[in-house]
């Protein structure tokens, strides 16, 4: 129990249930906001204070990925969350039985808010510690804060959610390493070239899965591509199509680090991700001048010979020229990799390093668990002295009234500055009452020992009984 | 400050150890603490030990490398200090462990031995000499850091060859950066190389013209240890030039760079024990007196450290 609330999630996730479950569950935004209204989140008041909706619903936060739907909820104690949840899912269309089924988990309070610092910290992610999960949380988080004011128990475990996913990013390194096989390409190439910008690489074949490594290779700023294919024409379209992705790109960036005004291309624009194309017989010629090679034609024998590259090599004045085969069936015939100085690498390496650090990242859980049990243990510190804070605010309320009451009146006998010095001593006054009391108040030997020192400062102390 | 230098001669190699076990902490875990303290305890031990050096020289009252132990520590400093430089110009620190290590022993192996009895030659206590000194010192180190590196571009570069992707290939910095960090160290040695081979002769005229005779026919411009350090010079300038204009590079700069430094120490060794030279400061019989000079240090410190550490 959250004080006088309790939290409760309901979780449809990739280790419980198959694609198709969760995309029947799969709530999109709209969705998500007609639960919302239909669950009766409220509004804030003027004062920011939320309140429980007749339904006993304080708040809910839809949170849908393509890997997760799960929804929190904030409810008033005694509340039926189950049977709220059902009919608010009913009423906006959802398969609200798939939530209730085998395929959903649920878990209440605490272990609801370690669930949620799990997901944030990419513990419960398909990649461990994938970083994209973090932005979808706060997505949600977003779009129920719009919509209604979260509940405190919401809105304190939401906020400690994103301080532990960075925590842990930052402290450990759960996702350092890539693990798909575009990053592995990339983070290959860099264990050669410490700058991308500075080189050039060469795509050969202007395919699907060409253009997906293009893609990465540029997002991390490769100097120039250049796309040599059988037709020019594919070569042409696929290179326009990157220039067109790649200065949407930069312009976004550039708007983002100038606040949202839309402005041109940064520097960086002039320097890297130049992309242009070559006809097929120049690839030769192109092997001479590049410094990484991806190759990803759907040719069915190979197309870069060893004779090709030993022409390249005496051109290269001692550079290493580094190849990736993505192809299936294999483009670069495997002698190419007893050239002196070339380095030639396949799918099964790229799956070696993905492996590599999966594991390397595996290695890092039991640290991000630790940071997960600190932050969770600062959670239940809070909760602990949730039930002190109205009565807290009210007394102090109480004696701030009074200090000004008598800082008013010595400011009618005396100067300003002795008005001023009364204030600060009656200010460290209240400070020092205030910290003596809530002490007080936590050192209390029961609840109901609490519970009844609270009802007698609330009684002495509350706005009723000054009036 | 006898006392002080005392307390330090423990406690520089357990500052060497933990800059060491830090830079290693690094390498094996690449947790984001270690990444921040390893460069700050590395500059927390340049800035202690070379106040230390500078402390020993004072109360020598001539350059703490006379005796082997000293040279030793000298030379753990020059290296952490070297590295540091191109640590903070490439900002690469995976590679720190490996330095620090070497910096570690020597800097105990200093320690350890250094209380014993030794006279140095007063060369040591000219200041004109300690320029070009610490000069060599500093070339030197950068030449054998560069060897250091260009071992492990070679290392990384056989493990890609083998497509082994193991805790160096996931630690190391790419074979571009080991590069630079190899010729960056060339390009900070051969200056100094040169520097102190000029101090070295600046100082040696002067000094002719300042002792008697007999000594004055010793300082030879053709002595064997300074024509094989124009030798080497000349060698790692033709490298450098090399690289700048004709490509030199990759693995073929990196086996020259390896070769080099093997071909140095090897000569070196030669020519230190085959041929005669007035390269040698540890002569038990002071050489001469030189004139204009205090005698200072053998009876202070014979007072002060019961004869030992000298």
């Amino acid at each position: 129990m959250i004080g006088p609330t309790t939290l409760h999630v309901r979780s449809i996730n990739h280790k419980n249930a198959p694609t198709e479950v969760r995309e029947k569950a799969h709530l999109d935004p709209e969705r998500a906001t007609a639960l919302m209204d239909a669950l009766g989140g409220h509004l804030a008041d003027e004062n920011h204070d939320p309140t429980a909706s007749e339904t006993g619903c304080i708040s809910v936060i839809p949170v849908s990925t393509c890997n997760r739907t799960e929804i929190y909820l904030e409810v008033t104690e005694g509340t039926d969350a189950d049977a709220l949840l059902r009919r608010g899912l009913a009423e906006v269309g959802a398969d609200a039985d798939i939530f209730f089924s085998e395929h959903a988990t649920e878990l209440q309070d605490l272990e609801a808010v370690r669930h949620l610092f799990a997901v944030s910290s990419g513990l419960e992610s398909m990649m461990l510690g994938e970083p994209q999960i973090s932005a979808q949380l706060k997505d949600a988080y977003r779009l129920a804060r719009n919509h209604h004011e979260p509940g405190p128990g919401l809105l304190r475990a939401f906020q400690g959610a994103f301080r532990t996913g960075k925590r842990v990013r930052t402290e450990t390194r759960i996702s350092i390493g890539a693990v798909s096989v575009a990053f592995a390409a990339v983070e290959l190439a860099r264990k050669f070239f410490d700058k991308l910008c500075d080189h050039r690489a060469v795509l050969v074949g202007a395919g699907e899965t060409g253009g997906l490594a293009a893609r990465h290779f540029l997002q991390h700023d490769i100097g120039h591509l250049v796309v040599v294919n059988r037709s020019l024409e594919n070569a042409e379209l696929l290179a326009e199509t990157l220039r067109t992705e790649r200065k949407a790109a930069l312009e976004k960036k550039a708007a983002k680090n100038s606040g949202g005004l839309l402005a041109p291309a940064p520097d960086i624009a002039g320097k890297c991700g130049k992309i242009s194309v070559r006809p097929w017989n120049e690839l030769t010629d192109a092997l001479a001048e590049a410094d990484v090679i991806l190759s990803t034609t759907g040719a069915t024998e190979p197309v870069i010979l060893p004779e090709m590259v030993e022409a390249a090599v005496p051109r290269r004045k001692g550079k290493p020229l580094f190849l990736l085969d993505i192809a299936v069936p294999r483009d670069i015939h495997p002698d190419v990799g007893k050239i002196g100085n070339v380095f030639l690498f396949g799918m099964d390496d790229l799956d070696g390093i993905i492996q590599g650090n999966l594991a390397a990242r595996a290695g890092q859980v039991p640290h991000a668990e630790g940071i997960i049990q600190e932050e969770l243990k600062e959670f239940q510190t809070w909760l602990e002295d949730i039930d002190l804070r109205p009565t807290v605010a009210e007394f102090k309320a109480y004696l701030e009234g009074l200090k000004d009451k008598q800082v008013g009146f010595v400011r009618k006998k005396q100067s300003e500055e002795v008005a001023a010095a009364v204030d600060r001593s009656l200010q460290q006054f209240i400070k020092k009452v205030l910290g003596r009391s809530v002490s007080t108040l936590k050192s209390s030997q029961s609840r109901e020992e609490r519970e009844r020192d609270l009802e007698t400062l609330k009684r002495i102390f509350s706005s009723d009984e000054q009036d | 400050m006898i006392v002080l230098m005392s307390v330090f001669k423990v406690l520089m190699p357990m500052i060497y150890l933990v800059v060491w076990g830090t830079y290693l902490w690094l390498f094996y875990t690449d947790h984001p603490t270690a990444r921040r303290l390893c460069t700050r305890f590395a500059v927390v031990a340049v800035m202690l030990h070379t106040a230390c050096l500078v402390g020993r020289g004072i109360i020598l009252g001539r350059l703490p490398m006379g005796a082997p132990a000293e040279f030793f520590c000298a030379l753990s400093l020059a290296m952490l200090a070297t590295y540091l430089v191109i640590e903070i110009r490439i900002k690469a620190k995976n590679t720190g462990f490996l330095v620090t290590g070497v910096s570690f022993i020597f800097v105990f192996v200093g320690s350890v031995f250094s209380t014993t009895t030794m006279e140095v030659s007063p060369f040591l206590e000219d200041p004109g000499f300690a320029g070009h000194a610490v000069a060599v010192l500093f070339a030197y180190t950068a030449l054998s850091l560069s060897f250091l590196y260009a071992l492990m571009y070679l290392v990384l570069n056989r493990q890609l060859m083998r497509h082994q992707f193991g805790l160096l290939f996931r630690r190391s910095p790419s074979l571009e950066t080991l590069e630079r960090m190899s010729i960056g160290a060339v390009k900070m040695g051969v200056p100094l190389l040169f520097a102190s081979l000029c101090l070295g002769h600046l100082w040696m005229y002067d000094l002719a013209d300042r002792v008697d005779a007999d000594m004055a026919s010793m300082l030879n411009p053709w002595d064997p240890k300074i024509l094989i350090s124009w030798v080497i010079l000349l060698g790692y300038s033709a490298g450098l030039i090399g690289n700048r204009f004709f490509g030199w590079r990759g693995k073929r700069m990196n086996v020259m760079a390896v070769a080099a430094f093997i071909a140095v120490v090897g000569a070196m060794g030669l020519f230190y024990h085959f041929f005669p030279s007035f390269h040698d400061f540890r002569s038990s019989q002071p050489i001469t007196t030189l004139s204009g000079f205090p005698e200072t240090a053998s009876h202070i410190l014979a007072q002060c450290d019961g004869g030992h550490d000298r």
